[in-house]
């Protein structure tokens, strides 16, 4: 199956040159250079995956970045100019699942799109996990409380099946970064906090006393014990 | 000399607390406090004043008062003589001794009720014998007390002579007096000398009183001048204190602070004038951080304008460059130049936003417990396959350094990048010692070249931007012209150091100090020496 992606960018140069990246990489890119239509061929186009430029004339990326995951949990990686800025933070916030400082290099850019276009679950332990009073059905990519559904985002349930999958392990910022984002080199701990932080907002009955997702202080995170 | 032991050292320094703190800070005071001094200094001149016045005034008075008492005194004696002689004169002579004792005891007491005062002496001036004349008498007291000079003058003219004395009195302490003398003749007696004994004690108590009062007066002055001086310079004193305090604050960086102006005197418009100055420092202030922060947004603005476009000729040029195979060699080697030129201008960009930021004040460091040894192998390591290229032999001494402590390890890991790769361009193969240590207040790494070194002039630009020693010198490794200057900015803010040393002929080292604790300063001496001794015994092994 081919992947589509959507590449949304005002700078056509770019654009084009990473539509020939993605075409020779095997996959089918569509274009978008204008914010204000960019949620539009989203609908429009459903691909598999959004590159997303930050500064965009008519609508922002944060802001087209929300409004795509408040209809779906797309995979979307950033481009960005500037990795230094509020930028990437509000970025990941908005939910944003990557991103990529330009100039990046082709084949990081491919090597991002393929880690996030995966299934991720191949490697788990089981069809079926429990955490906390959560109940994970690895196989139909759902997780349920008392058999009420919670939508999470490819990445999220990526996320929580890692560190379920290995109850007993605290995992470290870069042992996430590496086995959910596929970094094998230091890179932003600032992905895993935030994406910490939006996971526990989905799945903590209260986000302030997190039970499902632990902090272990100063090393990083544990899934928490299974309630009944 | 033999030194003190401390318990007497602080016995002398007790005992010698408390006039030393009183002049201590006395002394500060007068250094410090424009009030104190100003007030001071009226009050000294102040006393002197009053105290030359007063002296004087007392001199005056005292004169005046015995000049005046005198004349008096001198117009009482000379009447009572006058008085008496008068009445001697209308009188027979005395022919017989009963006359003549009656006429001078007739005389005597006239002159005791005529000369206002109860002490009179008379003495027969004639010495020719005379059976008749009355021997010397009057107040004994007084006889003793007329002097020869005197009485000797008295003899021989008939003018009044008078004569300061100290008249005895019962409780030892002599009062002052005064001795007045005149002829006075007894007919068919002949002439007498008489003498009047005044006490001049009472005016010596009104001049005591007059003095006194002068010097309560003069006390009473100096202090109302001390009081005064003090409140009027308070209303002087204390805006000119504002103004100190508020320049001292603007001097500290709160440009905001203004003085506050009341009336229209001098003192208001000097508080204008310094508003006006502080409003046109902050002006100025403003306009320059302006300047540098639309400079430093320029900057910053141009690398991310350039990123976008790089971007595409990064992608492009690798795509080209993975396809090099399929041209004829010319234009694959163009291809293999336009790559490695593109990931050049990466970095150099990259290099320049990262000086911007330094620019800008917005580096932010992610501190982590590191140990300085561990990450300086790591770079070690992932440099030998360069340092294989350049056939140069690096070596790691690490005696310190093995402790956790604070610091960003990604600004010092690009830091020690750029060192080694510094040392091995410019090592000309000889071997490179990087040497890793630690105190009890900083952790140092310092890496040693043995190449040709640089000139001293040379190495004070080491760190300047874009600085090279030698502009037609081959560059192998490459490089943006700025690593050494973002090394140099990562060391400060960690508020440590990145030093060099370097000699033409014998090499180069450059040593990163950085303080155990983010907040601790470093000593001069480092636990790495900057200086490394010649090491050419090690070059020929």
């Amino acid at each position: 199956m081919t992947a589509r992606i959507l590449v949304v960018d005002d700078d056509t140069a770019l654009a084009e040159m990473i539509g020939i990246v993605l075409r020779t990489e095997g996959f089918e890119p569509t274009f978008c250079a204008d914010g204000g239509q960019a949620v539009d061929a989203w609908r429009r186009d459903k691909p598999d995956l959004v590159l997303l430029d930050l500064m965009l004339p008519g609508k922002d990326g944060i802001q087209i970045c929300t409004e795509i995951r408040q209809e779906s949990g797309v995979p979307v990686i950033m481009l960005t100019a500037r990795s230094d800025t509020t930028d990437v933070v509000n970025g990941l916030e908005a939910g944003a699942d990557d991103y990529m400082v330009k100039p990046f290099n082709p084949k990081e850019l491919v090597a991002r799109i393929r880690t996030r276009l995966r299934t991720g679950t191949e490697n788990a332990a089981a069809d079926s996990m429990r955490v906390g009073d959560l109940t994970i059905d690895v196989a139909a990519h759902e997780v349920t409380r008392a058999g009420g559904a919670i939508g999470l985002t490819p990445l999220e349930f990526e996320l929580l099946v890692a560190l379920a999958s290995k109850p007993n392990q605290v995992f470290s910022r870069e042992m996430l970064l590496e086995q959910v984002w596929g970094y094998h080199y230091k890179a932003d701990t600032r992905l895993v906090n935030v994406h910490v932080q939006r996971l526990r907002a989905k799945v903590e009955l209260d986000p302030d006393d997190p039970k499902i997702v632990t902090t272990v202080r100063g090393v990083g995170y544990r899934a928490g014990a299974v309630t009944p | 000399m033999p030194q003190t032991t401390p318990t007497t050292t602080r016995q002398t320094t007790a005992r010698r607390r408390g006039p030393l703190r009183w002049s201590g800070i006395v002394a500060r005071m007068w250094r410090r406090s424009l009030r104190f001094r100003t007030t001071l200094i009226a009050v000294i001149t102040t006393v002197v004043a009053i105290t030359i016045a007063c002296v004087w005034m007392a001199a005056q008075i005292q004169s005046d008062l015995f000049e005046s008492r005198t004349a008096q005194v001198q117009a009482d004696a000379a009447r009572a003589v006058q008085l008496a002689q008068e009445d001697l004169n209308s009188g027979q002579s005395a022919t017989e001794r009963s006359e003549a004792d009656g006429l001078v005891k007739l005389a005597y007491d006239t002159l005791r009720e005529q000369s206002r005062t109860s002490s009179v002496a008379y003495f027969r001036i004639d010495t020719a014998p005379s059976q008749i004349a009355p021997l010397d008498g009057g107040t004994s007291d007084l006889q003793n007390l007329i002097s020869e000079g005197l009485r000797d003058r008295v003899s021989a003219s008939d003018q009044q002579w008078w004569q300061s004395v100290e008249l005895p009195r019962e409780d030892d302490t002599p009062a002052p007096g005064i001795v007045v003398g005149q002829q006075l003749n007894v007919p068919g007696v002949g002439a007498y000398a008489v003498f009047f004994g005044y006490d001049l004690s009472d005016s010596n108590e009104t001049l005591s009183f007059v003095q006194r009062t002068l010097w309560i007066a003069g006390v009473l002055l100096v202090l109302i001048v001390g009081l005064i001086t003090w409140l009027v310079l308070r209303s002087v004193a204390d805006p000119i204190i504002e103004v100190a305090e508020t320049s001292r604050r603007i001097a500290d960086g709160d440009l905001q602070v203004r003085i506050r102006v009341e009336g229209e005197d001098e003192l208001a418009a000097l508080g204008t004038s310094f508003n006006r100055m502080a409003d046109s420092i902050e002006q100025q202030i403003r306009e320059l951080a302006e300047l540098s922060l639309v400079q430093q947004r320029f900057v910053s603005d141009v690398s991310h304008e350039l990123r976008t476009p790089l971007t595409t000729i990064r992608l492009a040029a690798e795509m080209i460059n993975d396809r090099r195979d399929d041209l004829d060699p010319a234009t694959a080697r163009a291809a293999e130049l336009l790559h490695t030129q593109v990931a050049r201008f990466g970095e150099l960009l990259g290099d320049l936003l990262e000086i911007s930021r330094y620019d800008a004040g917005s580096v932010q460091l992610e501190y982590e417990p590191t140990q300085l040894a561990a990450i300086t192998e790591d770079v070690v390591d992932s440099m030998r396959q360069l340092a294989e290229q350049h056939e140069t032999e690096l070596r790691v001494v690490t005696p310190g350094g093995h402790n956790l402590v604070e610091m960003d390890p990604r600004r010092v890991r690009r830091v020690l990048r750029n060192l080694v790769g510094n040392a091995i361009e410019h090592g000309e193969g000889r071997p490179i010692t990087v040497t890793v240590d630690s105190d009890e207040r900083a952790v140092a790494v310092g890496v040693r070249d043995e190449g040709i070194g640089l000139s001293e002039e040379d190495s004070q630009h080491v760190f300047d931007r874009f600085w090279r020693a030698d502009p037609s010198r081959k560059r192998s490794i490459g490089g943006s012209g700025l690593g050494l200057s973002i090394a140099f900015g990562d060391a400060a803010l960690h508020g440590g150091r990145l030093e060099v040393w370097s000699q033409l002929g014998r090499g180069t080292n450059f040593v990163l100090t950085l303080p155990r604790t983010r907040a601790g300063a470093l000593s001069t001496t480092g636990p790495v020496a900057l200086e490394a001794a010649d090491e050419t015994g090690e070059e020929t092994a």
